[in-house]
């Protein structure tokens, strides 16, 4: 069967790895769906120099395994080519995602002021430190089920994390729009993130253990943590 | 009901974090030295929650079998922490010290560091006032008597030794000849054995008459006139009690 009839731009703008199209000056000619939501995350300048820097010596595709990640985006390699002078692709290859191996037992979780638990991890973290510490909530929050012991101890660890760091700010907001699948049900998703210059790596592997047991993902940057906590109601 | 008065920050902290949980299902621990309030502060603030020590492990283990919520206190003396499972309790233990810090990690969500009296000196005072309060009535003194900066302030042993001094402190000026005279007789009635009794216990009298002496009239020549003993015996006194 022949293809050249066939538009294949469709299959590239909603293909969920990234794809960019770069002119030599590095201005951006096409981009699909999900590199849209990358350039949020990432420069386009940044981007055009990881292209140049892994272009193929002359005309041609070269795939290269790469470990690469922007906020919430995680790539395992991409492909880069180029079959004139003019134009420069680049693909990502999303690395797969970990699935979440601990079921949510509703039974044992509380409905829960996630607020409420927020103040006093933070009490909890100026009795031993004196560092600037600015809080943006959402008062509207609904309550949501949760471990409330466990969920504690993750924000302790959180928390910890910035010890010595200055200008922490900790922000709770609703991801509008965003939701994950449990139990076949749609469920609405708030984002806790903390923030500051710079943070303590010594917890992290405690918070992911503690994230995956809340059913929580998390996203531990070098100067911050954003914690993905599913509204289970 | 136990009150509890704090101007500490760091000790207003706890209590704002115990407070923000009392309705939830989570661990907390209070840490820190012995006699500093940990204990008053926990029962002060959840007067209905039963209070049993670590020291009763069976008891600890009964009542956390069917309740949803317990006060721990002395929580280092606990031998089975490993087992125990806080899963949807509302638990406050109080700890004199952390022991496994790998054990009380696990188990707390809250784990709050007390700090002792000479880390908040805002609150020694208020504790001073009080113990002198309760000393006096006791021995039936008229508190007023006193000034706070007059007082001791023994914090060896934290609250305890600070109460003690100022006990003692009250007691040993409110005594007249005859109780002194006891107290003495009582000391000697204990204590007197060997055979140079005289010259090891005489000193119980001679030095505090003579410091006492010195303190009130200034010189040596003056007080052996008030004490009618020549001067010469009363340096020789002062030399060998090493009164300077």
């Amino acid at each position: 069967m022949s293809t050249a009839l066939i538009d294949f731009r469709p299959f590239v703008e909603w293909d969920n790895n990234p794809f960019i199209l770069f002119d030599p000056k590095g201005k951006i000619l096409y981009l699909n769906n999900s590199a849209e939501i990358l350039l949020g995350y990432v420069s386009k300048k940044e981007l055009f120099d990881l292209s140049l820097a892994y272009a193929p010596q002359s005309f041609g595709y070269k795939t290269t395994s790469i470990s690469l990640r922007y906020e919430a985006f995680n790539f395992y390699s991409i492909t880069v080519g180029y079959e004139n002078e003019e134009q420069l692709s680049i693909r990502f290859y999303n690395a797969p995602r970990l699935r979440n191996h601990t079921p949510v037992e509703k039974e044992k979780l509380t409905l829960t002021d996630i607020n409420l638990l927020l103040e006093a991890n933070i009490a909890l973290f100026k009795t031993k430190n004196s560092n600037p510490l600015q809080l943006l909530t959402d008062p509207d929050m609904p309550q949501l089920r949760i471990d409330q012991n466990r969920f504690s101890k993750l924000l302790r660890k959180v928390f910890e994390s910035f010890r010595a760091s200055d200008s922490i700010r900790i922000e709770l907001k609703l991801l509008v729009g965003e939701h994950v699948i449990i139990d076949e049900q749609k469920i609405s998703i708030a984002q806790l993130s903390t923030t500051a210059n710079g943070r303590y790596v010594d917890n992290d592997k405690e918070i992911k253990i503690l994230s995956e047991e809340c059913n929580i993902r998390s996203n531990l940057q070098e100067s911050s943590i954003k914690l993905e906590i599913p509204l289970i109601t | 009901m136990e009150t509890f008065y704090t101007e500490s920050p760091q000790v207003q902290q706890i209590i704002q974090g115990l407070n923000l949980t009392r309705t939830l299902f989570v661990s907390s621990i209070v840490i820190g030295e012995p006699h500093i309030g940990k204990k008053t502060l926990v029962t002060h603030l959840f007067p209905d929650i039963p209070v049993v020590s670590g020291e009763h492990q069976d008891e600890v283990e009964a009542i956390l079998e069917h309740a949803d919520e317990l006060i721990i206190t002395n929580f280092e003396k606990l031998s089975n922490k490993e087992n125990l499972v806080f899963d949807n309790k509302r638990i406050i233990a109080t700890a004199d010290y952390i022991g496994n810090q790998k054990t009380i990690d696990s188990l707390f969500a809250f784990i709050y560091m007390m700090p002792t009296y000479k880390e908040r000196p805002e609150d020694l005072k208020h504790l001073k006032t009080h113990f002198l309060e309760e000393a006096a009535a006791t021995l039936m003194l008229d508190a007023s008597a006193y000034t706070l900066s007059q007082l001791p302030t023994d914090l060896t042993h934290n609250s305890k030794s600070l109460k003690r001094a100022i006990y003692h402190y009250l007691m040993s000026r409110n005594m007249n000849k005859k109780e002194i005279e006891e107290t003495l007789y009582t000391y000697f009635l204990e204590h007197l054995e060997g055979n140079n009794g005289y010259k090891e216990y005489v000193g119980m009298y001679e030095r505090p008459l003579i410091k006492a002496g010195l303190d009130k009239y200034g010189s040596q020549l003056k007080l052996s006139e008030i004490l009618g003993i020549n001067r010469n015996t009363l340096r020789k006194k002062i030399h060998e009690h090493g009164i300077d």
